[in-house]
């Protein structure tokens, strides 16, 4: 059974970099464009892992985060958040909002896998 | 999908971004105080800084970085967008784009400039006013966004008991290293909190990859385990004694507590003697952990999983319940890293089938796709090709059915409509806003407003008035230089302005509208109008015009468009200032365009420019010249005449005139000046197609006869013969002849030529 | 060890012990309580840390009211968490699971 993956990104360019990376390590990938959308595709996709952006529009990672947390059913899927190295107020941010662990940006494929293969059975 | 097609779109969305961070910008310079404003343009650029460092652009990432600190503190309200500010950030947004193109096209930038707005950014970060404002000083508490380093993450590790590091592990990682003969041992005390368990980490993928950087003896401490009933089944109770035989170092087993530091008390150090005598200190001997990859990974396969598992029988059979020497981990750990290739190789040959997964995706996120232009085009050449075969069916049908009522007939008037639809639906597929090419010329008139120190607005009307992409593309140039004429020669200066009792900030408006099924845009100033007197005694100097000539206003002010008006010294290429907007004229004329002025001195300029929605269609008047078939573009024809022997009138050698309801109009043989005769026609025995040009006022072009009206295919002369002056292009008509489609204003240009200067006829050139 | 009288009880694990389950488990145990209790843990593919304390809670609590408590069947996945995180549940296993 393959792993699946929930990306959340408003950048089309980092989403088609995490399908093409998602799908070469055999995972299988959905996207969502901002956290509204990520929520709402929460049931459906029932992910192993999140992969989240912060800045978003409609709804940011911190939002979306918090949103995962509060959910009965999800708030158990560990969540990465897509972030810059000297971004460590946002990191404390996203901890606090329930971020699993962090992915920082530029992200290349073997710390990608590596983040996602940490946080995951 | 390859990085170089990632790297397609990420400069595609480059573009939308830079559009998204300039509107924002002139919105927030327009008073807009909308936080979201704020939002997009931040991640506008944060987008760009992202995507850019995925694909090392570090020019464009380390100015990405600075505009979005600046951006932050706005964001944060530490800093005021103020006009000042937003001065700096346009420019700033410009440079952002400048980068980019380099980046795609290789090619360089302004490094000054842009090293000068890194420092002006800076300043504003850190609280300082610009030089030129007169705004009140904004708060000063901002040093620490920019200026100083991201505090390093602090271990949360209790000093008590941290043993100094006996060995160097700069190193590390280094595989050439000789192995060292006794491996260090690491003691770790690892106490989850509650949170480490509700953000989703797990003690227990801790302690695995833990694991696998070394032997692994443990005890877990349950000591703090209540009963049953008492238990917060959350709660974190466990905590754990580890000693880790590892050559890696405390960094490798931090960095596997890397996400859980925050929460759990961490203690880690390292012991040179044997773990044994501290461990026989304990009450509870530790439990040997077997150098296990695969422990959590059952039922859970994924194609990493699968090329695992050759590596991981072997320590699993070797240990059962005992220790893993470290050579036999050594060994299980690389074929570990190659684990990446390995399915990516795989996936290659499953590819269709994940190409067909992605592709549902990608319809699914976006309601809209991105198609190749040629595809686009290949359709819009087969419908015209379609549209000829129909007319040509339709002709041929018509000739061989005398009443005309046939079954077969009436077919062919649907066949005719739908081939018309189809047509229209396709064409629309290219048609797009005219709105990324308006918002560059704001940065244009900020360029302008700059070099030459006037205070300018733009304000832009009809932003998603839609027009084929090839228009567009080619409006850029055109209009890049009208708007630098615009603020350069147009506007005054802000104290001749004030002296004029106008305001100050001069305004350009440009504006696009559908008109009579054109595109018409509308380029207007509010400056001096044009300088009739000046114009004219250029016009002399430069041997335009007689000395005495007697020109309208009108005419006069169409001279700036002569291709002899402009003087050498200011011809350059046509992106530099002040160059002749004979070659704008040109510009817009290639497209099917008209471009026409109306100047009032004092109150500004206004040129029009109409043109057509497409480029690959035109109705046209079929006519006869001289016994060859033309195609006259009806959007040129105000009306056409039978012209009686009284109402012509002739003047000098070769000049007529023709008299239309009390105004004298010239008239124009077009066989002549096309040279398909010698002499000319007698009016009398032909008809006059009165058209505008751009400029000249109305010109009567005379034909011999008009065959009717339809609509033809274009195809580019230029493509696949060569340029023909006076003729636009060619068409293929219904009985399969080709016909040549008539450049109406490079004919009326000629004759106007002629009574100019004589000298000057195309009949010279055809 | 058990009491002969009591009927013995049985609870089969679900397949992912995670966060959301760890509550679900601590009730199940709870309605349990009082019996001898043979574990089937056959099923499990995942433990993690907070449902191995619900378990390791629960075998406190039967010791306590000195009623049987053991694992009568458990999956590889199981025992190997259980070992890797430091576990001891070898006195807890059924005579014919026992290494």
């Amino acid at each position: 059974m393959k792993k699946k993956v929930l990306t959340v990104d408003d950048s089309r360019t980092i989403r088609n970099m995490l399908l093409v990376t998602l799908n070469n390590a055999g995972f299988e990938t959905i996207q969502a464009e901002d956290g509204v959308e990520g929520l709402e595709v929460l049931e459906e996709a029932n992910p192993d892992v999140i992969v989240t952006d912060i800045n978003m529009p409609r709804l940011d990672g911190f939002g979306f985060i918090e949103g995962v947390r509060r959910n009965e059913k999800y708030r158990a899927i560990p969540i990465l958040v897509l972030t810059t190295e000297s971004d460590a107020e946002k990191k404390n941010r996203a901890r606090q909002a329930g971020a699993t662990g962090w992915i920082v940006k530029p992200f290349d494929p073997t710390k990608l896998i590596d983040a996602i293969e940490r946080v995951t059975a | 999908m390859d990085m170089n097609e990632i790297k397609e779109i990420f400069f595609q969305e480059c573009e939308e971004q830079l559009a998204e961070l300039e509107s924002g910008l002139l919105k927030l310079n327009d008073g807009d105080r909308d936080p979201e404003t704020v939002n997009a343009v931040f991640r506008a650029v944060h987008s760009i800084k992202g995507g850019a460092g995925a694909f090392g652009l570090d020019d464009l990432v380390s100015f990405a970085h600075v505009f979005e600190t600046t951006l932050d503190c706005v964001r944060s309200n530490k800093l005021e967008p103020n006009q000042d500010v937003l001065k700096v950030m346009l420019k700033s947004a410009d440079v952002l784009a400048d980068l980019t193109n380099a980046a795609r096209d290789g090619g360089s930038v302004d490094e000054a400039r842009s090293k000068q707005l890194i420092r002006e950014l800076e300043a504003l970060a850190n609280g300082e006013v610009p030089a030129a404002s007169e705004a009140p000083a904004s708060k000063p508490a901002l040093a620490s966004q920019a200026a100083a380093p991201a505090p390093a993450a602090a271990p949360a590790v209790n000093d008590e008991g941290f043993q100094p590091i006996p060995f160097s592990f700069d190193d590390f990682g280094d595989e050439e290293k000789p192995v060292a003969p006794f491996a260090p041992t690491c003691e770790i005390l690892f106490h989850p909190k509650r949170e480490l368990y509700s953000k989703g980490n797990e003690a227990a993928l801790l302690l695995r990859d833990l694991s696998r950087i070394g032997e692994m003896s443990i005890r877990c401490d349950m000591d703090s385990l209540p009963l049953l009933e008492d238990m917060n089944p959350e709660e974190a109770y466990f905590s754990w004694k580890i000693s880790l035989v590892t050559e890696k170092g405390e960094d490798a087993v931090r960095s596997v507590f890397e996400f859980a530091e925050w929460d759990c008390d961490l203690e880690v150090r390292t012991v040179e003697e044997d773990v044994e005598a501290d461990a026989g200190d304990d009450e509870l001997p530790m439990q040997p952990v077997p150098f296990d990859l695969s422990i959590l990974d059952d039922g859970d396969a994924g194609a990493t999983a699968e090329a695992d598992e050759p590596a991981e029988k072997e320590p699993v059979a070797a240990t059962e319940n005992n220790v893993v020497p470290m050579a036999a981990a050594a060994r299980a750990e690389a074929p570990k890293t190659e684990t990446r290739s390995a399915p990516a190789a795989q996936q290659a040959a499953a590819a269709p089938a994940a190409a067909a997964a992605s592709a549902a995706q990608a319809a699914a996120a976006a309601p809209t796709i991105r198609v190749d232009l040629d595809r686009v085009d290949r359709l819009i050449n087969l419908v015209g090709e379609l549209v000829i075969n129909q007319a040509m069916l339709s002709q041929s049908v018509i000739e061989n059915d005398n009443n005309g009522v046939s079954s077969i007939n009436m077919g062919l008037e649907e066949l005719q409509q739908l081939t018309r639809e189809i047509q229209d639906s396709v064409m629309a597929i290219r048609a797009q806003p005219v709105k990324p090419v308006f918002q560059r010329m704001s940065r244009i008139v900020r360029e302008i407003a700059d070099v030459t120190g006037k205070s300018v607005r733009l304000v832009t009307e009809g932003e998603n008035t839609e027009v084929d992409k090839t228009v567009i593309d080619k409006l850029a140039e055109p209009l890049t230089h009208m708007i630098r004429n615009a603020v350069d020669h147009g506007l005054e200066s802000p104290e001749k302005r004030e002296a004029a009792g106008k305001n100050p900030e001069g305004t350009v408006r440009l504006t696009a509208k559908h008109r009579s099924g054109r595109i018409v845009i509308e380029l207007a100033d509010d400056g001096g109008g044009i300088n009739r007197e000046k114009v004219r005694q250029k016009a002399i100097d430069n041997d335009l015009i007689a000395a005495d000539a007697n020109l309208s206003d009108e005419e006069i002010d169409n001279l700036i468009f002569h291709a002899g008006f402009s003087t050498a010294d200011k011809i350059s290429d046509i992106s530099g200032r002040g160059v002749g907007m004979d070659v704008v004229k040109r510009s817009i004329q290639a497209l099917g365009g008209r471009i026409t002025i109306s100047s009032k001195p004092g109150q500004g300029s206004v040129f029009t420019m109409s043109l057509p929605l497409t480029l690959a269609v035109l109705d046209g008047m079929v006519v006869t010249v001289a016994g060859q078939t033309l195609v006259v573009p009806l959007t040129a024809i105000v009306e056409t005449l039978q012209p009686e022997a009284s109402a012509i009138h002739s003047f000098g050698a070769s000049q007529r005139l023709i008299s239309i309801r009390n105004s004298f109009c010239p008239l124009v043989d077009v066989g002549r000046i096309l040279n398909f005769r010698s002499t000319q026609a007698n009016p009398v025995d032909g008809v006059a197609l009165l058209v505008e040009s751009e400029g000249g006022g109305q010109r009567a072009l005379m034909v011999d006869a008009i065959q009717g009206q339809r609509q033809v295919v274009i195809k580019s002369l230029e493509a696949n013969y060569t340029h023909v002056p006076g003729i636009a292009a060619a068409t293929i008509l219904g009985d399969g002849r080709v016909a040549l489609i008539l450049d109406v204003d490079a004919v009326v240009a000629a004759s106007r030529g002629q009574s100019l200067k004589q000298e000057i006829s195309l009949a010279a050139t055809g | 060890m058990a009491s002969k009288k009591a009927a013995q009880k049985s609870l089969s694990l679900a397949p992912v012990l995670d966060l959301n389950e760890a509550t679900a488990l601590r009730d199940k145990l709870l309605a349990l309580k009082g019996s001898d209790l043979a574990i089937d843990a056959s099923a499990v593919e995942r433990v993690g840390a907070l449902c191995a304390q619900v378990l390791m809670a629960a075998a406190k609590t039967w010791e306590a009211d000195k009623r049987s408590y053991t694992f009568a069947k458990a999956s590889e996945p199981f025992l190997k968490t259980m070992q890797l995180i430091g576990v001891n549940i070898e006195h807890l296993l059924a005579k014919e699971i026992q290494r």
